[in-house]
């Protein structure tokens, strides 16, 4: 299987303190790679640096081989890598449905034809059967800040999903979330997973949501990767238990 | 739209319409001003209202209309290519201003909006060599098409109407587009519209671009409306103004200029029986409307009509500030 995702000896400081020191990683096609660590581990960070949203201070960041390093979001989007955030980042005062004609909409056509062309983008029947997909169809004419939290997290990553990118990056999707919301989350991802062949990268706090969805974890912890393999053998790893717990 | 929404449109164009037939020389002339100042208001409530970025230049963008087709017209050039000319001048001149809200929002940016304003005051009054300075330009020509003139009154409103009524179609067709929406997700939230693929760098120039071109079209039908132009008429009190029709029509609903430059244009009219007291009246009714409905007229009738209708909270029900597929992306504050 083909690279999708590689980073390569990733370096970011604020001031003194370098909030990812080094980092180093592939993610292969179809793969569900979970990066897990304490709070300032340096994840989130790194999510940034991967997507454009800050500039590295070192190292290469390379998507299908192609070097995407300081590359804009809204480029690195079109080509083909979208992400959702910690923080809920719905449109409010959107419509469920035009959320996510808005999330597809800069990969239909020029920025002429989407002037004059027609009003939804040609994403109408697309925005339906992904609002059908996360089961909101009974609140697909609403506004989005209408929606429960739970609601607008489903919606949130359904957006991410919306132009079909072939490398997703979720930033604590199960962050908020109750029980039966996470279980319905975690299996609608692994449906898309299934279904688009798409490959994810998921920073998640959750362990039981990291175990159950991820094929493949690696640990964060003061910016660098202390532990790197399969669910299981992580959560047995003695790094990785003296990182959460501190002793 | 909703139904609401359509029967007022409907019901303000046959008032528009039929207006001038009832009305005095002078009472044309003020129609006349709010159909022009409602086309700058409208593009204002483009960059404003829909894409979120603080202008306090569009009075400067009038003035730079009304100029290039003074100057142009005089020069023997004709009507409409000068309108054009304005019209884009300005829309590249706005392109230009848009940089540095790529870099400071909100009130930084009205700052630097308000230095703009200052900038074109000075170069309208010290260029004398081509303003004429403080002087001014007069005996601004109104145009003719087809051997019909537009020097009477009555003819000039309803070319003024016709202009407004086009450029309005073309601002509701824009809005009701992606990009419409694209200036919302601007306004809401310009990092994630980023991460969804907007380029928000080309996007908030264009809103700008675009406000600042609808201001350069008012500014081309405001000389021959007043056929005397001079600069003292494009400061800042021009632009506070047009800000006013904005947020007091409804910033961000798409009749919101229309209503907001009506009060700002006659209500200081109708109350001259107050005689010298009556900005002191006029200006205390904006504060108590601003305090008690800051999201402006429309937003006050959407929400009056929200609680008379007692419906559920849709975006059907919502109005205005709903986005149903095809429809204009509105907001309140």
């Amino acid at each position: 299987m083909s690279t999708v995702l590689e980073v390569s000896n990733l370096r970011k400081s604020f001031g003194g303190i370098a909030a990812v020191d080094g980092v180093s990683f592939e993610v292969v096609e179809g793969e569900i790679l979970g990066i897990i660590g304490p709070n300032g581990s340096g994840k989130s960070t790194l999510f940034n640096c991967v997507l454009g949203q800050l500039r590295p201070n070192d190292g290469d960041v390379r998507i299908d081989g192609r070097r995407t390093t300081g590359m804009r979001p809204c480029d690195l989007n079109r080509l083909g890598v979208s992400r959702t955030f910690q923080l809920l980042q719905v449109f409010p005062q959107l419509t469920v449905r035009d959320n996510l004609i808005l999330a597809g909409q800069e990969h239909q056509g020029s920025m002429l034809s989407r002037l004059i062309g027609p009003a939804d983008a040609g994403l109408g029947e697309a925005a339906d059967r992904m609002i059908a997909f996360f089961r909101l169809s009974h609140r697909a004419d609403e506004l989005a800040g209408a929606l429960s939290y739970g609601q607008q997290k489903l919606l949130d990553v359904a957006m991410a999903f919306m132009a079909g990118p072939r490398l997703v990056l979720l930033d604590e999707p199960a962050g908020g979330v109750n029980l039966t919301l996470l279980s319905h989350l975690r299996e609608r991802l692994q449906a898309y997973h299934v279904e688009r062949k798409a490959t994810f990268v998921v920073i998640e706090h959750q362990m039981e949501f990291v175990m159950a969805l991820c094929t493949r974890v690696l640990v964060l912890a003061e910016g660098r990767i202390i532990a790197e393999g399969a669910p299981q053998e992580i959560r047995r790893d003695p790094k990785v238990i003296e990182a959460y717990l501190g002793h | 739209m909703n139904r609401v929404g359509a029967a007022a449109a409907v019901s303000i164009a046959i008032f528009a319409v039929a207006a001038p037939f009832f009305l005095k020389p002078f009472g044309i002339f003020m129609i006349s001003m709010w159909a022009v100042l409602a086309i700058a208001a409208m593009g204002l409530n483009l960059t404003l209202g829909y894409a979120g970025q603080v202008s306090l230049a569009q009075g400067a963008f009038v003035g730079i209309g009304a100029y290039a087709v003074a100057l142009l017209t005089q020069a023997g050039y004709p009507f409409v290519l000068a309108f054009a000319a304005a019209g884009g001048l300005c829309f590249a001149v706005g392109w230009i201003l848009g940089y540095p809200a790529l870099r400071v929002q909100h009130h930084y940016l009205a700052f630097v909006t308000l230095a703009f304003t200052t900038l074109v005051f000075l170069v309208l009054r010290n260029e004398e060599w081509l303003t004429n300075g403080i002087y001014g330009i007069n005996g601004i020509a109104r145009p003719a098409f087809f051997g019909w003139s537009t020097r009477p009154a009555p003819n000039f409103y309803f070319f003024s109407l016709g202009t407004l009524a086009v450029l309005s179609i073309a601002t509701w067709w824009m809005l009701r587009s992606p990009w419409g929406r694209a200036f919302v997700a601007l306004r809401e939230n310009p990092i994630r519209a980023l991460s969804l693929g907007l380029d928000t760098r080309r996007y908030t120039l264009m809103a700008f671009a675009i406000g600042s071109g609808l201001g350069g079209l008012a500014g081309g039908l405001y000389a021959p409306l007043v056929q005397f132009i001079e600069p003292s008429s494009f400061a800042l009190g021009m632009s506070f103004n047009l800000l006013l029709m904005v947020i007091v029509g409804g910033s961000g609903y798409f009749f919101g200029p229309f209503v907001g430059a009506l009060i700002a244009v006659l209500l200081p009219e109708w109350m001259r029986i107050a005689q010298g007291y009556y900005l002191i009246v006029y200006a205390a009714l904006v504060i108590v409307m601003m305090a008690f409905c800051p999201s402006g007229i429309l937003g006050l009738i959407d929400r009056v009509s929200k609680v008379v209708l007692r419906s559920r909270p849709t975006a059907a029900a919502l109005g205005p500030r709903g986005s149903a597929q095809g429809s204009v992306h509105e907001h309140g504050p």
